[in-house]
């Protein structure tokens, strides 16, 4: 064991469930799908009246799933350390997309940290590597903040997502988004408003994040990637990124900034999301997720 | 505890001729019950539902479990299953012109 390593830490690593993660003091949710969907449900889309009202953008989204990575030549292939892993799958079209999230609040403006294990691949139906079949992966948080922030009080929503492929190019790095997308009110009592905040526009190339990742030889041999996110609710800004060995220069990143809303205040979600670049379903895969914070 | 959980795979969706709903894995669930719920009144004279099981998710064979759509605005019809294996779907199947907006949900119970 690490001589530099804290004590505290010690303790985490003699825990088997929870020494392949480095969370901050508090552990504000260990999820690990083995144990069932841990507060990860489907993003739908606001509406008020009518269900027409649901942007096409939400309308998409369908639930999440456990699965066991089964496949139709090797049979289930698993988890990291168990059978089940939460699937996020879109539909069969060229830039669909889906979205789990999980929705909480925070007790303290200060810094946290998203750990995950994720695998990602396309619907294995060719007999074809397939390696450019999904557009992208990735995560984002939806977080307020509390309602005594005042003048200027903003709802900041970073998100990162690994762009695998456009167009049948074989792309491969991360980006991240900051450009606002139009608000759009919903209904007739001034009560609601829908942005699809995930539309293909407005997506920045992070510095430096070109990164080749696992895809492994055929579509139903999946390796699990390790993802680890810092952001200080307290100053609203990315601290730390990092995707296996490879740790970037989040310095230019940013998050999609708008004034805060109504009904918000102190919001902490925490979604992960898959997309399609051919007319072939991509999913994405959870094995587990860590969210701590320190407080 | 039992594990429980209610999963929407197709909302607010027009089904006509042939559709079906999205691939659903579910192999830690004991049982499946299927609901259902017309969200308009239906055009024509609605649709046959058939629960589809399948080994991989992508090729479809019939459960043998099949029932009539709903074709009243908030009517629901449902269906139950077991031994579906992992992969669940719903199929509709309607004559002519029929057509039938719905909400289809699995709820699922280890």
């Amino acid at each position: 064991m690490r001589s530099d390593v804290p004590a505290v830490m010690h303790s985490l690593h003699r825990d088997p469930a929870l020494s392949r993660f480095d969370p901050l003091g508090r552990i504000i949710a260990f999820d690990d799908f083995d144990r069932g969907f841990c507060g990860w449900t489907q993003l739908v889309g606001n509406y008020e009246d009518d269900l027409d009202a649901m942007l096409p953008g939400y309308a998409q989204h369908v639930s999440p799933m456990l699965s066991t990575l089964g496949h139709w030549d090797a049979g289930s292939h698993g988890g990291v350390d168990g059978d089940y892993a939460l699937k996020i799958a879109t539909r069969p079209q060229a830039g669909a997309q889906n979205v789990a999230i999980k929705r909480l609040t925070f007790r303290h403006a200060g810094p946290i940290r998203l750990e995950a294990y994720v695998t990602f691949k396309p619907e294995a139906t060719e007999l074809k590597l397939s390696e450019t079949d999904v557009r992208s992966f990735g995560f984002l948080f939806d977080l307020q903040v509390g309602d005594t922030a005042g003048a200027g009080a903003e709802r900041v929503m970073p998100h990162m997502r690994f762009l695998n492929a456009a167009d049948g190019k074989h792309v491969q790095k991360w980006q991240f988004k900051r450009q606002s997308v139009p608000i759009v009110p919903i209904g007739s009592e001034n009560k609601t408003i829908s942005h699809y905040h995930l539309a293909p526009d407005g997506w920045e190339d992070l510095e430096g994040g070109d990164q080749r990742l696992c895809y492994n030889e055929i579509p139903t041999k999946v390796n699990w990637h390790y993802l680890r996110f810092d952001f200080d609710l307290g100053a609203m800004q990315c601290t730390h990124f990092q995707c296996n060995d490879r740790v970037f220069d989040v310095s230019g990143f940013d998050s999609l900034r708008i004034p805060a809303m109504k009904n918000l205040w102190c919001m902490l979600n925490v979604a992960f999301f898959a997309e399609a670049d051919t007319n072939k379903r991509s999913f994405l895969y959870l094995d587990s997720v860590c969210l701590s914070g320190e407080f | 505890m039992r594990m429980s959980t209610s999963a929407i795979v197709a909302r607010n969706v027009v089904w006509s001729q042939r559709a079906h709903s999205e691939p659903y894995e579910a192999g830690w669930a004991e049982n499946a019950v299927i609901f259902v719920r017309a969200l308009r009144d239906a055009v024509g004279t609605g649709g046959r539902a058939h629960v589809e099981i399948s080994p991989d998710g992508m090729n479809w064979v019939r459960e043998g479990t099949s029932f009539d759509l709903p074709t009243e605005r908030n009517a629901v019809s449902f269906a139950r299953v077991t031994h579906f294996g992992n992969w669940l779907r719903l199929a509709g199947e309607f004559q002519n012109d029929s057509a039938v907006t719905l909400l289809v949900t699995l709820h699922l119970k280890s």
